[in-house]
This record gives structure tokens, C-alpha cells and sequence, in this order.
């Protein structure tokens, strides 16, 4: 009798797999990245100091956005469509596993995935999407450009050819949905002809058989089933009814 | 004016120190709402949804979208018509591109959206110019208060903000009657829209002749 099976016991994964694996070589490029930067930061210090400043150390966000700052593409845009909150209802997803903080990839809900962080409630969510935080994460700067009057203007008209638009489709759709409609129904009232013509067909064919099956009783192949149904009072097994 | 908005209201909410940003009848543009409603409206997910990062130019997407006006409905939820006249506080949107929103025919519910606006942020004698030509407007339109939907009609709509105090749960700012401004010399008289008073006229003349 063999031992049952432990978790442990499982030689296809072994017993050490549940731990973490770690890409040398990608911590080995990060290591390097680290020391050029901070060889980087050493100069722009000792410069600072040749030249009597004072060092200013700038986070790389920072020093990104500086050159950038009012650049247009950079600028928050209102949201073109609704937030799709229930996009991911009902599934399970794989979040990287992060550093044990509060809210990072922990539990049920909602998560943003440029942050690694977790939210609750939509509520939440969307506040947070709307935060610096995120906008920082994301690349954008927490700034809106002022409307002037021609791009009102522009706007404008843009949304009225939309709804002229709007208005002329949904008549065309109209009459060719009519069309559309009608075909189809043509279309199922033949189908419906035929079905019932097969079906006319095979039901008296079946009558023929039964037809010749009977005759053939009563031609005296089975003489005593004749007999009996004589004895019975009727004439044979299939029915009287006239074809 | 600077050339970038802020996409909420937070900045200008903050209450610490003097408030140094753009003013409507000398105070904060957005204290022209009460207290309640407008937490209520920062709270709710048409403003961070909807309402966040817009400008003058993009708020017209949201409000030829608009299918009702009022202040709040149902478990006293803000209506998206009076999260967007906070937008509008908050952006303080020129003049001509309010006359813009105005004299637009085709979207009624923007007309009607501006026009609030005007109310609240304009002075007394521009509210009347502005608004007054709007009486000619009789389109329906879908009113939405605590006990559901109502119809009302844009001339109606113009009038109750020119006569009445408070207009979707919102108190207006205090305002002169026409007659008021009339007497100070601040308004014409008042041309009728309707146009059928010739004969009456001329009785008048008649009658003063007479005298």
C-alpha cells in the first residue's frame, strides 16, 4: 500500500518551487543603471561645487518634466468615453507580487496597474486615477489648457455636423432596416413552406407503407392474427379510417 | 488669464490663507453654492468621472449630452446639469464664449446651462439683455427634482431665474427687479417679444391727443 501523496511530496514541481526566482541578469543591468546614475549624480555635484551652487538633487520625474512641462501632449484631457468599472467583473487577475504594503495587490477590487495599487470601491478607483500620484505614474501633468474662443467655437460646430449626422443615419437606418426586415421574413416564410411540404410528404409516405404492411397482413401471411381480430369483432390491428 | 485650467476644484476649495484666484461679485466663484450641495457634488462620481480635466471647450461634449435639468433627485443625488455649473464656477469661462453657449440653437439643454450660469456670475443689468431675448424659446424641457421628472419649457426655465430666489435647490444671488434697474436708469424698458400691440398703440396715442 503506497503512503498517501503530500503537498509536499511532489516530485514534478519539488518541494522548493513556491519560492521566489529572480532574473540575475535583469538586477544585474538594474545594479548597473544604479551605479552609472549615482556616478552621474557624484559629477553634477562636484560641479556644483567647483561653481559655488548648491546641489539640487532632482528625482528623474522631475528632471522629465521640467522640459516638458506645458508641452500640450502632456496636458490632461477630459475622458472621451464612461470608465469601464465593471470591465473586469467576475475575474481573477495575476497582480505582480509587490513589497507586503497596505494596499498593494491585496484582495478583491479594483486595480491600477501604472501604481500597484488596489482600490476597494470605484469611488476610490477614480479618485485615484484623478490623483498626482497616478498622473505622475502615468506621464502627464495635472493641468488642463484653457478653451479660447475659436476652439469653442470649432468644437461646436464639430457637434452639431455630429448630430446632423446622427439625425440622417438613424432615418436611412429606418428604411433599410424595413428592407432588411422584410427579406427575412420572406425569407422564413419559405422556409416554413418547405418545412411543412417535407413534412406533408413524409407523413404520406408513412401512409403508403402502412397501407401495403396491412394488405399484406390481410393477404393471409399472418392467418391467425386475422382470425383473432375476426373473433374480436374487427376487421384487423391498423386503423378503419377511410384514405 | 493663465492658459491652463485645473481639472477639479480642489485648489480653489482649500481653505487655508486669503483665496487669490479669480472672484465672481467679489468672493470665491465656487461659494456661490452652499456649502451641502456642493460637497455632495464632489463626492459623486459624474464630477470625478464626467466632469474631471474638462475645459470650456470640452464641457459642451458633456452638456449636449445632458437629458434633464435640477438641483438633486432621488436620495438627494446631484443631477449632472448642476455638477457642470460647478465646472463652470470653477472655469470661469469668458464672456463671449458664454454668449456663444447662449445663442446656440441647437442644443437646448447647453442654452439652458449658460443661462444659469449668467445668472449667477453676471451683473444684474447684463442678466436681463442677456437673458430676456431667450423667452422666445419654447422648447420642453425635462426638469428632474426629488420626486421625479417634470416638464417644463425654456422661457419658463429663463423666467423663474430672473423672478425666482432659489432655482434648482440653489440659492441666487441677490438681485434687483427689473422695474429697480429701470429706475436707476440701468435698463430700457422692457421690448415685448410679441409683437400684436400695434392697435393697442395707437389707441394710446389716440387717448393722448385727446388729452
Amino acid at each position: 500500500m503506497s503512503k498517501p501523496k503530500g503537498v509536499y511530496d511532489n516530485a514534478a514541481t519539488g518541494d522548493t518551487s513556491f519560492r521566489r526566482t529572480w532574473d540575475r541578469e535583469e538586477y544585474a543591468q538594474k545594479a548597473a543603471e544604479r551605479q552609472s546614475r549615482e556616478a552621474k549624480e557624484r559629477k553634477e555635484r562636484y560641479e556644483a561645487k567647483l561653481a559655488g551652487k548648491k546641489y539640487i538633487p532632482k528625482s528623474e520625474v522631475d528632471a522629465n518634466a521640467e522640459e516638458t512641462r506645458f508641452d500640450d501632449s502632456r496636458m490632461i484631457e477630459a475622458r472621451r468615453g464612461r470608465i469601464r468599472l465593471d470591465e473586469n467583473l467576475n475575474k481573477v487577475q495575476i497582480v505582480p507580487l509587490g513589497t507586503t504594503g497596505s494596499r498593494r495587490g491585496k484582495g478583491p477590487g479594483y486595480y491600477c496597474e501604472a501604481c500597484d495599487l488596489n482600490f476597494t470601491n470605484s469611488l476610490e478607483y477614480v479618485e485615484h486615477l484623478n490623483s498626482k500620484q497616478h498622473l505622475n505614474a502615468t506621464g502627464q501633468t495635472d493641468v488642463v489648457e484653457r478653451a479660447t474662443l475659436e476652439m469653442v467655437r470649432e468644437r461646436l460646430i464639430w457637434l452639431k455636423q455630429r448630430k446632423h449626422e446622427q439625425d440622417k443615419a438613424e432615418e436611412f437606418d429606418l428604411a433599410k432596416r424595413l428592407a432588411e426586415r422584410k427579406t427575412i421574413e420572406e425569407q422564413e416564410r419559405l422556409e416554413k413552406k418547405e418545412r411543412k411540404r417535407i413534412k406533408k410528404e413524409e407523413t404520406r409516405q408513412k401512409k403508403v407503407l402502412t397501407a401495403t404492411e396491412t394488405s399484406e397482413q390481410t393477404s393471409g401471411v399472418d392467418v391467425d392474427a386475422a382470425m383473432m381480430a375476426r373473433m374480436m369483432g374487427f376487421g384487423g390491428f391498423t386503423s378503419t379510417k377511410t384514405r | 488669464m493663465s492658459k491652463t485650467d485645473l481639472p477639479d476644484a480642489k485648489a480653489m476649495l482649500d481653505s487655508r490663507g486669503l483665496y487669490d484666484g479669480p472672484t465672481i461679485h467679489s468672493m470665491n466663484p465656487l461659494l456661490l453654492m452652499e456649502k451641502i450641495i456642493r460637497e455632495r457634488i464632489i463626492d459623486s462620481m459624474y464630477w470625478k468621472e464626467q466632469a474631471w480635466g474638462l475645459n470650456a471647450a470640452t464641457l459642451l461634449d458633456r452638456a449636449v449630452e445632458l437629458q434633464f435639468i435640477g438641483g438633486q433627485y432621488a436620495n438627494q443625488k446631484p443631477t449632472p446639469f448642476i455638477c457642470l455649473i460647478l465646472k463652470m464656477l470653477q472655469l470661469n469661462p469668458e464672456r463671449e464664449i458664454l454668449l456663444e453657449y447662449v445663442q446656440d440653437e441647437d442644443f437646448k439643454y447647453l442654452r439652458v446651462l449658460a443661462a444659469f450660469y449668467i445668472r449667477l456670475a453676471w451683473p444684474a443689468a447684463e442678466i436681463y439683455k442677456t437673458l430676456e431675448p431667450l423667452m422666445a424659446d419654447y422648447r420642453k424641457i425635462r426638469l428632474r427634482t426629488q420626486s421625479g421628472y417634470k416638464l417644463t419649457f425654456v422661457d419658463e426655465f429663463i423666467d423663474e431665474l430672473l423672478t425666482k430666489e432659489r432655482v434648482c435647490d440653489i440659492a441666487l444671488p441677490r438681485m434687483p427687479t427689473r422695474a429697480q434697474l429701470e429706475d436707476m436708469d440701468e435698463l430700457e424698458p422692457r421690448e415685448p417679444l410679441v409683437s400684436d400691440v400695434d392697435s393697442d398703440e395707437e389707441g394710446e396715442e389716440g387717448e393722448m391727443m385727446e388729452e
